[in-house]
């Protein structure tokens, strides 16, 4: 990868909309997500944050705007697990499945080889209960398993919506340190929180959207460096939104 | 593309439901043939014997419709998608070809057990007894009947994403509408997935049509509603 790919954002949201009938999910947003950062996606409920992250990964289709994904745009490309990784769904995996047929299954679909089943299952500590089925986990234990969904194909861009949901400390702290070693090899990382103090040691830029509309963008260096917190940040930006 | 239908038929068969119908299928096979060849009385006539090894389509089909509508309920589609390095509708078209292939599996289990259980029943009875071809007819009846309608169920399932909806459609359709139509005209029954599919089983002794014509009429259905959901997935949101 040359420093040029670095410089060139992995994700370009430009004027993406949704409407679901008369609800304005997303609503012209704009942002761009950097190549080798964690970018955290913040908003309060019903911000349009899932809606959004559905729409960079093709799950759902825009009402207008377009994504581009590596420069292309995201119409045009084919799923590749080794690209992009996703976990918006709890886990998204069938209660009466067991977690490791399930990843067998996907690992199939995605032509990788059936060793990364065991080696996600170990990264994300599931190796013991990968043979139970999926509806009687915990959420913590679902939620590490749609992480190893998204992990599959070890992929260029994670892209995670309430990963520390259900998750206990020792678990958020194993997540904190997996998204920052991704970083520092150059992967990219977006992820949705509203666990404030949490990710603002894990991320790196910052977007703030409301109404589905987005009302920051900035680095968290930037922000720290004008002596601010990320919760302040939130808070000032989202209750004028509401005001 | 082979890389998805292996998947999906990982995924159609590592579930609890897959092998719930297996067994309802092949108690169904067993009590039909009982019913049939012990309890119904003299049967002294081939069509009547052969009713005894028929199957029971709909049961498959719903097997289908409830499978993939399933990926909806469990939200279990959108990590295929995102790891199928294919599109939408041939990611789609690959789960409702699996789901056709456990209907072939099912309409084997069908034929063993209700040929197994059938014929030393109706060797009891009156009138010339089943031939080998006779008995081969019905067993691929039940097996393109099979495999055909679990592929139907699959479409029906993927187009209308909800097993409820999906499953009192179809009971609707098979016990009413299609009974109403028989009533009107008998004939036009045949022309129906649900008529087509009891011609082609020897479940029904209606000989307006023959059972190629009732294999193709299904085909054309499940070609014709396949390709209409595989087209329309295209164009939807998945999560």
């Amino acid at each position: 990868m040359t420093s040029q790919d670095f410089q060139s954002p992995v994700v370009v949201a430009a004027g993406l909309s949704k409407h679901y009938r008369r609800v304005r999910a997303v609503d012209d947003l704009s942002f761009t997500v950097r190549r080798g950062a964690v970018t955290g996606f913040f908003g309060p409920n019903g911000a349009g944050k899932t809606t959004a992250l559905k729409l960079l990964v093709g799950l759902a289709r825009p009402s207008g705007g377009s994504v581009l994904l590596d420069g292309a745009p995201l119409r045009a490309t084919i799923s590749d697990p080794s690209r992009v990784g996703v976990a918006i769904e709890p886990c998204g995996a069938h209660p009466g499945r067991t977690a490791r047929a399930h990843l067998r299954a996907l690992a199939v679909m995605g032509g990788l080889p059936s060793s990364r089943v065991e080696e996600v299952l170990e990264l994300v500590g599931l190796e013991e209960a990968a043979g139970r089925r999926v509806g009687g986990y915990s959420m913590g234990m679902r939620q590490r398993l749609g992480l190893a969904t998204a992990l599959l194909g070890d992929p260029d861009l994670l892209v995670l919506d309430e990963p520390t949901n259900g998750l206990d400390p020792r678990g958020i702290r194993w997540l904190r340190t997996l998204i920052r070693s991704r970083a520092a090899a150059g992967r990219t990382v977006l992820l949705s929180s509203h666990v404030l103090s949490e990710a603002a040691l894990t991320v790196d830029d910052v977007v703030v959207i409301d109404h589905g509309r987005v009302l920051h963008q900035g680095s968290m260096t930037a922000l720290t460096d004008r002596g601010r917190t990320l919760e302040e940040l939130f808070f000032d930006l989202t209750d004028g939104a509401a005001a | 593309m082979i890389a998805l239908l292996r998947g999906e038929l990982a995924k159609a068969v590592t579930t609890r439901t897959f092998w719930a119908f297996l067994l309802g299928n092949a108690a169904f096979a067993a009590l039909n043939a009982v019913l049939v060849g012990a309890a119904s009385g003299t049967l002294d006539s081939v069509p009547e014997k052969q009713e005894a090894i028929s199957s029971l389509p709909l049961l498959v089909l719903v097997w289908g419709l409830v499978g993939v509508a399933g990926e909806h309920r469990h939200r279990t589609a959108a990590p295929s998608a995102l790891v199928a390095r294919h599109g939408r509708g041939t990611l789609l078209a690959m789960r409702i070809g699996a789901y056709g292939l456990t209907g072939v599996a099912l309409g084997v289990v069908v034929s063993v057990v209700g040929v197994a259980v059938a014929l030393p029943l109706l060797a009891a009875q009156p009138g010339p007894d089943l031939s080998a071809a006779q008995v081969s007819d019905v067993v691929a009846g039940n097996l393109v009947a099979a495999a055909l309608s679990v592929t139907l169920g699959a479409a029906i399932g993927a187009l209308l994403r909800s097993q409820v909806l999906g499953v009192v459609a179809v009971l609707v359709v098979g016990f009413a509408v299609v009974p109403l139509i028989s009533s009107v005209n008998e004939g036009a029954a045949n022309l129906t997935p649900f008529g087509a599919s009891a011609v082609l089983t020897g479940a029904t002794h209606d000989t307006t049509i023959t059972a190629y014509a009732a294999a193709w009429i299904l085909v054309g259905w499940t070609v014709a509603l396949t390709t209409a959901t595989v087209l329309v997935e295209r164009a939807r949101d998945l999560a």
